[in-house]
């Protein structure tokens, strides 16, 4: 057994150094490209999933999200419950808030926006938004006729340009009109412009927690807790522990949050990548397969006199696996160094999303599958062939 | 040595049957140097493929070194042809991408010799056939003649029992002819090699000892040769 995988590995290697380079240095580039295409779309869908995922913790939810229970709009006692969520190992930042809809209007245009009412300070603690100020200033603590809105929601004048109903391009300093949901009636001053890359947060206004409740005659009231916890990962045992401070409302991680969203993102990428590795596979497959098919077919008579002279079939079969391995092994290394040359480009040059740049993610699991199914590929592509020519009988190859 | 009882090889099993050996009986001894000849189609050739286990015959019954060859299976016939048979072919039939040595020494590894021996007993037939010094050639940088020694070179390198060799003066001049021819003889004589060799041509016949002519599948006639010392 193993002086057959000596002889065989003997005869690709001759094969190998001494015939035709030409062909071996395309297959083996090609090889190089199949392997690029099944690490770097995967990984620009692991950046573009890092990269909203991050986002959804920095500008929508933090790590933990407390809500109402069941059959109440509003959080009581918010305050005395924010102050127990603060004193929890592991919590680094808690903010109440109400989220609603509001129906805002500048000269005409009219939005309805997602409106947030916050307490900037404590806001700062959990989320980022607060450091996108791109125009004017965040709120402050005392502000009550005041509001920071996002980029997309303040919009341009030409109205082509905006993504979302806009604001027809207000600025800082102007003022708009909000009509809260109870009727009432208010004028605030814009007091900055935030741009995150967080579609919902670039579409959405903010104004204090105080203002709102003053609108709405609420106090220690809220319809949003978010939590910052030290470390992201551990937020089920996070939800554990404030349970076990007495926390009794819904808590929701912000990847439960975010799910259906960040899935149909992710799902939609998948399927594409799906088609894409299946098609790099089949290149592979096909590229391999015909390389050596066309070397056994061309050399089906020098097949037929090793078998007449006492070469068992299978050991000129594994020559040709040989050969297939060292163009999979060599086109994997080639591949590779293009990957690096890629990711060092992309470093330099990010590909930007609608969301901001995102980084290819390469794990290591990734380029193992990878290389796996490329050997997969490789051992068929160069046993069946071989199988196939090799079946032969002598005189039949011998004549040609 | 060998054995054949009634050999008949019948191609085509549809309406159209071509009989290429219609009975053939024989026997050759250990150390002989057998030609068998014939006009194109007789059916030397098929009969050189019996015997070199390239080909089963339709019926019939060949003993080679006292097996019956007709009952091994695939896997046991590519051994005995490996440890017993020596096989040269008409267009040498080298391995292209194989030096010399490689090509001669391919079927010592396959028994499994490691390579220092492969080398040694490379260099020593290389040398026999006068080839000492071309051991790291390509074939492409071999004349004919020294492709079909090297080509003998392999078929002896596991010390065969018969040498079987399909016209291999067929592509060589007369000069090359007449080593190639030289060599067997010394081959025949020095190491006792029994060989079987088939040939047409008239000026070959002082080489053998025993000549086997073919006519239409059928022996002819078989007639001893005087040979040329």
């Amino acid at each position: 057994m193993f002086e057959e995988s000596e002889v065989a590995f003997f005869l690709a290697k001759r094969s190998i150094v001494r015939g035709n380079k030409g062909t071996l240095y395309l297959t083996i580039l090609i090889i190089g490209m199949v392997f690029v295409n099944l690490i770097f779309l995967p990984s620009i869908i692991s950046g573009v999933a890092v990269l909203f995922n991050q986002q959804s913790i920095d500008y929508s939810y933090g790590n933990l999200v407390i809500e109402p229970k069941k059959n109440q709009v509003y959080i009581n006692n918010v305050n005395e419950l924010q102050k127990k969520i603060e004193r929890v190992p592991g919590v680094t930042g808690v903010s109440s808030r109400f989220l609603t809809g509001a129906a805002i209007t500048h000269k005409g245009n009219a939005v309805t926006p997602a409106l947030y009412a916050i307490n900037p300070d404590d806001e700062r603690r959990v989320l980022k938004t607060a450091s996108k100020v791109i125009s004017g200033e965040y709120l402050s603590e005392g502000d009550t006729d005041q509001i920071v809105i996002g980029y997309r929601l303040a919009g341009n004048e030409d109205e082509k340009l905006d993504v979302i109903p806009s604001l027809g391009g207000v600025d800082v300093g102007q003022t708009v009109d909000i009509t809260f949901n109870n009727g009432v009636t208010r004028q605030y001053r814009i007091k900055g412009i935030i741009n995150s890359d967080s579609y919902s947060t670039d579409s959405s206004a903010f104004i204090t927690k105080k203002e709102y409740e003053s609108v709405f005659g609420l106090d220690n009231k809220a319809n949003q807790i978010l939590v910052r916890t030290q470390e992201t990962g551990n937020e089920d045992k996070m939800r554990t522990t404030l349970m076990s401070f007495g926390v009794q409302e819904k808590i929701w991680t912000w990847q439960e949050k975010s799910a259906n969203f960040l899935n149909q993102i992710i799902g939609s990428f998948n399927i594409i990548n799906f088609i894409g590795t299946i098609v790099s596979l089949i290149i592979a497959v096909v590229v391999i397969f015909i390389v050596i098919f066309i070397n056994t077919v061309y050399r089906r008579k020098q097949i037929g006199i090793l078998k007449a002279i006492g070469i068992d079939r299978s050991i000129i079969i594994k020559s040709y696996v040989f050969q297939a391995l060292f163009i999979f092994a060599i086109g994997t290394i080639v591949g590779f160094f293009f990957l690096l040359l890629i990711l060092q480009l992309l470093a330099a040059n990010p590909i930007v999303f609608p969301g901001g740049p995102v980084a290819p993610v390469v794990d290591t699991m990734l380029i193992i599958r990878s290389i796996l199914s490329l050997l997969a590929v490789s051992l068929i592509a160069g046993y069946v062939p071989a199988w196939i020519t090799t079946k032969e009988d002598i005189l039949s190859a011998i004549r040609g | 040595m060998i054995i054949g009882r009634d050999i008949q090889k019948i191609y085509g099993m549809g309406t159209v049957q071509v009989r290429a050996l219609k009975g053939v009986s024989f026997g050759i001894d250990k150390g002989e140097f057998v030609g068998v000849m014939g006009s194109s189609g007789s059916g030397k050739s098929t009969l050189l493929h019996m015997l070199g286990l390239l080909d089963r015959p339709t019926r019939g019954f060949i003993s080679i070194d006292g097996i019956d060859v007709g009952t091994l299976d695939e896997r046991g016939r590519t051994l005995f042809r490996l440890r017993r048979l020596g096989y040269v072919f008409q267009d040498y039939a080298l391995v292209p991408e194989l030096t010399a040595q490689e090509n001669v020494f391919l079927p010592s590894m396959v028994r499994g010799m490691s390579s220092h021996e492969c080398t040694l007993v490379c260099s020593e037939i290389l040398n026999l056939v006068g080839l000492g010094d071309r051991i790291h050639h390509l074939p492409s940088e071999m004349s004919g003649g020294e492709q079909q020694r090297v080509a003998i070179a392999r078929a002896l390198v596991n010390k065969p029992a018969i040498l079987l060799a399909d016209e291999p003066c067929a592509n060589l001049d007369s000069k090359n002819s007449r080593v190639i021819l030289d060599l067997f003889k010394k081959l025949n004589k020095d190491l006792h090699q029994t060989i079987v060799m088939v040939s047409h041509e008239e000026w070959h016949r002082s080489y053998f000892d025993r000549i086997i002519f073919m006519k239409d599948g059928e022996i002819d006639n078989e007639k001893n040769e005087t040979p040329v010392s």
